[in-house]
């Protein structure tokens, strides 16, 4: 079995395996702690709040918006970008297609690609660099953040190396770091990912339930 | 007119290069090779006017030499004869006169033989060598004279440098710089530096991986340099008092030298990226999208302005880097928390720090 | 480890529950609560960062109760133990400069309530008896007189007495059966006893029994600023068991920020059951009255006023339009400070920072940002301040910025504009 056979095949399983699975356990082990029933005569709707508190938190109030403009920039380009590119690159779809599921997914043209890759990679650095730059973002900031940016930061990388398709080690690369990415995930903050939810919406019932504005 | 001087130059330098390492590998002990030795003496034996019959013909040499005055070489040839201001027509004109060069339809341009080998021959040679010598050069400096720093100490007080916005503007740029940096050097220089010794497989693939990087993360040095421009331009025009930091060569050796918000070298470094950064900037973009540019050329030119000029970056880049962290006491301060010391900015940026405060930096200073 | 540590850190996990495990587990360090946090924006200190507050209780959940910590803690990778001396270290940081005021949630990308959390890291350290001095003093007053500030039934009569001279009504004590029954904050009924006046005035326009209790007179929640579960629980009981026994409809909030919150959503889980009378806040009362038409507006106050927004009454009471309709109608010359409404500032003495003098610098500097807004309105002549509790941090604030500016109460300007006229009275 080659390098780029094992990446792409057992240790790959096995991967996706740790992602399922431990995420699956954490949302669980998060939602299964649980919390007292609220007596108090309510004002509002609990569940409308959960759902309004996710929208509401998309984006800052006004005046925040103003003063974190450059953190919503980067967010929002590393995140959207990121996610296109998970999604519609051509050779993410060939293999998404030959391993995972048969889905028709619109393939991007490969300019659209560039574009998706430049502007995911201008927003992880910006963010990356606004970490290590800002006495706050130094102060709070622990090896789990750094570690989380720097492996999916690597994996960018490593894909767009890969990019000419001229040499099997370079995908290979690419989803070696995949692999170890997906086994991290679970165990580290890039669970964000799945945990905004829960804590915006409980936020958001909560202030829904005394019928706030929130 | 210069550049034709330089280039030929090249090309004869080159040509003596290349010929010697023909004769080296021309073995005659091969049936092919006695064979092109055979035709290369009898093309020179017509050149001085011999009559050169093809090998095999059984029409012996004719005596009293030529018939015709002088050979008249193979059917469709003139022999002995040169044109040679034909050929330096269809060569092409000035290589400088590039519009000129096109409207008169030329059949070839000759300028890519001269480009190979001032690539080959001068950039690839050297280039890793700058890099290398500012390396060794803040090395003996760093051992002889040490580190700078702040002769008062740290007051514990701080005064703001720089905004958020500023830090993550030069870190933007710093981290493409470095990617670029890196990519661009294999690109350049991995056949000479990674090949012999890691093997060419291994060049092979970082040289794919990096054209792949560089040729991505390059659009964002574009968009790096603007918002850096935009960040830092206040604050770097040359000023009177620059000169004066220049005849103290920065204090680098010891006396104090004022300055403002950003001092000499800063300003100089700043500029230096501007101009080159820009250079870079369109001739890279003109390396990434090659339909855009009508004439070869102009991107054999750009890849000597693109190389030269990302080589000089990198190298003053190294000095930067080294005076922002190990070589100055309290400096990194400024581009991680924003924030400076005191008495930095009094021994360093004594007139801003005037201008900050509103109090005079001399009275401890010194 | 301490005796201290292990009380603090099990209250923590005993008070970690779905939605604080939530907030801990989708943090991302992004760290723009700073840019809300009037402490961190008026020190520029970064240890006054809203989420880095946590960072004890955090690291005993991480430790100790998160999924896979166990795991984590087989491989060396779970947190460090919470030693006393970071709870010592953190004590300023979750006292001092946290006024609960929750506008770090309106930035946070995470909507992570950092301030309903502070509440709850607060009984880990209450537990642990790491308490400001301040605030324990308060605690102790609370214990011997049910009023952090020690006012007795006596003092109370006192201001009583005099404002039924000064209006000419007849404030009614322990009246049983009444429709409403008001409690206070100590700080009106020192500081500010006008407002018994204006209640007697306003009630009596518009038609409602009302009364004081002589035993439950105190709305101030010291225990839920200290955060100590069982201190707020005993407030609370003392108020609702006085309600219950004059058989009272309703018990009107007073203009406070966090005595709503504790008796009203709080206080039914801390009793374990809910209570016979409904508990309304006085502004909302209010805003009722007058859309019913029982306490028309008459003449109106020209001085160019503002409003200040309490967070516990506007950001996190929900009551953003009523104090702003009823202002509308008392006033000619309303004027909103910039950022006013639901990201309007604290006024920095909130969360009991102003029951703790040690926070007093802290305090001050914090009023800086309230003064920008203020001096960012032409001509300003009055605030109107619906909660007691702000309404001192501004006079001390005013007072350390050198301004002068009328600080009034909602309840009061409401009653000094109210149509007196009998004929429209009905």
């Amino acid at each position: 079995m080659s390098f780029v056979e094992f990446v792409e095949g057992p240790l790959f399983i096995l991967a996706s395996a740790i992602f399922v699975l431990g995420a699956l356990w954490r949302v669980i082990g998060i939602i299964r702690i649980g919390r007292k029933k609220d007596i108090s005569p309510p004002k509002g709707s609990a569940v409308m709040g959960f759902v309004v508190g996710n929208l509401r938190h998309f984006f800052p109030r006004g005046i925040f918006a103003r003063r974190t403009a450059l953190h919503i920039i980067a967010g929002y380009g590393f995140h959207l970008a990121l996610l296109v590119l998970v999604l519609f690159a051509a050779p993410h779809i060939a293999f998404i297609q030959d391993r995972l599921i048969n889905v028709n997914l619109p393939e991007m043209p490969r300019w659209g690609f560039i574009v998706a890759a430049e502007i995911a990679f201008a927003g992880l650095i910006m963010l990356w660099v606004r970490r290590i730059s800002d006495p706050v973002m130094r102060l709070i900031s622990d090896w789990d953040d750094h570690i989380g940016t720097w492996l999916t930061f690597l994996v960018m990388l490593s894909g767009c190396f890969a990019l000419q398709e001229s040499q099997s080690f370079l995908r290979g690369l690419h989803m070696l770091l995949v692999d170890v990415w997906l086994i991290y995930f679970p165990f580290s903050r890039l669970m964000h990912a799945f945990t905004f939810f829960l804590s915006r919406g409980n936020t958001g019932a909560t202030y829904g339930r005394k019928g706030m504005n929130l | 007119m210069m550049m034709r001087q330089i280039l030929a130059l090249v090309l004869f330098a080159s040509l003596l290069n290349v010929g010697v390492a023909h004769a080296q590998t021309t073995a005659p002990n091969s049936e092919a090779n006695a064979k092109a030795a055979q035709a290369l003496e009898n093309i020179m034996a017509r050149q001085r006017g011999e009559v050169v019959l093809p090998s095999g013909s059984d029409v012996p040499a004719p005596e009293g030499g030529p018939l015709f005055g002088p050979d008249p070489g193979p059917p469709n040839t003139l022999g002995a004869q040169s044109q040679s201001d034909y050929w330096r027509a269809y060569r092409g004109g000035d290589p400088a006169d590039v519009v000129a060069a096109i409207e008169s339809g030329q059949a070839m341009t000759t300028t890519g033989q001269q480009w190979r080998l001032l690539r080959e021959n001068y950039i690839r040679k050297y280039a890793g060598w700058f890099p290398v010598g500012v390396i060794g050069i803040l090395l003996v400096f760093h051992l002889v004279i040490g580190k700078m720093t702040i002769s008062a100490g740290r007051s514990g007080k701080t005064l703001p440098r720089f905004t958020l916005t500023q830090r993550v503007a030069h870190w933007f740029m710093a981290c493409v710089f470095i990617l670029l940096a890196f990519t661009g050097l294999i690109i350049l220089l991995g056949r000479l530096a990674i090949a012999p010794y890691l093997g060419k497989e291994v060049n092979s693939i970082l040289t794919s991986a990096s054209l792949q990087g560089h040729n991505l993360f390059g659009p964002l040095f574009i968009i790096a340099l603007v918002w850096m421009f935009i960040k830092f331009v206040r604050g770097n025009f040359f000023q009177l008092v620059d000169f004066k930091w220049i005849f103290k060569l920065g204090g680098l050796f010891g006396g104090h030298v004022s300055s403002s918000q950003f001092n000499f070298g800063e300003k100089s470094w700043f500029w230096m990226v501007v101009l080159i950064g820009t250079v870079i900037s369109i001739t890279g973009i003109a390396l990434e999208f090659p339909w855009l540019v009508a004439d070869l050329r102009l991107l054999q030119l750009s890849t000597i302005l693109h190389g030269v000029g990302a080589v000089a970056l990198i190298s003053v880049a190294i000095g930067h880097i080294y005076v922002g962290t190990i070589g100055m006491e309290g400096s990194i301060d400024s581009m991680l928390k924003g924030e400076v010391d005191e008495n930095w900015a009094k021994e360093h940026h004594d007139l801003w720090y005037e201008e900050v405060t509103g109090k005079p930096a001399s009275e401890d200073a010194s | 480890m301490s005796a201290n540590s292990d009380i603090a850190v099990a209250k923590f996990l005993e008070h970690t529950d779905a939605e604080a495990a939530s907030f801990f587990e989708a943090c991302v360090h992004c760290g723009e609560c700073a840019e809300a946090c009037q402490f961190y924006l008026s020190t520029g200190d970064p240890k006054y960062t809203p989420t880095y507050k946590l960072r004890p209780m955090e690291r005993a959940y991480k430790r100790d109760k998160a999924p896979f910590s166990s795991l984590k803690k087989m491989l060396g990778l779970a947190p460090s133990p919470v030693t006393e001396e970071e709870l010592r270290e953190w004590e300023p940081l979750v006292y001092d400069s946290c006024n609960m005021c929750a506008r770090c949630t309106l930035v946070c990308p995470m909507g992570i309530d950092i301030a309903g959390t502070i509440r709850k890291m607060r009984e880990g350290y209450a537990a642990a008896g790491i308490v400001p001095e301040g605030l324990q003093r308060a605690a102790e007053f609370v214990k011997k007189t049910s009023s952090p500030m020690g006012i007795t039934i006596k003092a109370l009569t006192a201001q009583i007495k005099h404002q039924e001279e000064a209006t000419g009504i007849k404030i009614e004590v322990d009246k049983q059966g009444a429709d409403y029954m008001a409690i206070f904050s100590s700080m009106e009924i020192m500081g500010y006893p006008e407002v018994l006046g204006a209640y007697a005035k306003l009630f009596k326009k518009a038609g409602l029994t009302w009364t004081i209790s002589s035993v439950a007179y105190e709305a101030t929640n010291t225990g839920v600023q200290i955060g100590s579960g069982p201190l707020a629980k005993e407030i609370v009981t003392r108020v609702v068991d006085a309600a219950e026994a004059l058989e009272v409809k309703h018990v009107i909030s007073p203009e406070c920020g966090h005595a709503y919150g504790a008796i009203r959503w709080a206080g039914p889980n801390m009793m374990g059951r809910q209570f016979k009378f409904e508990v309304v806040h006085i502004i909302e009362l209010l805003d009722q009255l007058r859309r019913e038409g029982r306490i028309p507006a008459g003449g109106k106050d020209t001085r160019r006023m503002t409003l200040h927004d309490p967070c516990q009454i506007i950001r996190r009471g929900g009551l953003l339009k009523e104090p702003r309709r009823l202002l509308d109608e008392s006033c000619s010359d309303f004027v909103e400070m910039k950022g006013a409404g639901i990201t309007n500032y604290c006024c920095g003495g909130g969360g009991g920072v102003s029951a703790n003098p040690r926070a007093e610098e802290l305090k001050t500097a914090a009023f800086s940002r309230k003064v920008e807004q203020l001096n960012g309105v032409k001509d300003l002549e009055a605030v109107v301040v619906p909660c007691g509790n702000c309404r001192a941090v501004f006079e001390d604030g005013l007072d350390a910025y050198d301004m002068d500016l009328e600080v009034i109460g909602l309840s009061e300007l409401v009653a000094e504009t109210l149509d007196e006229s009998p004929e429209k009275q009905g």
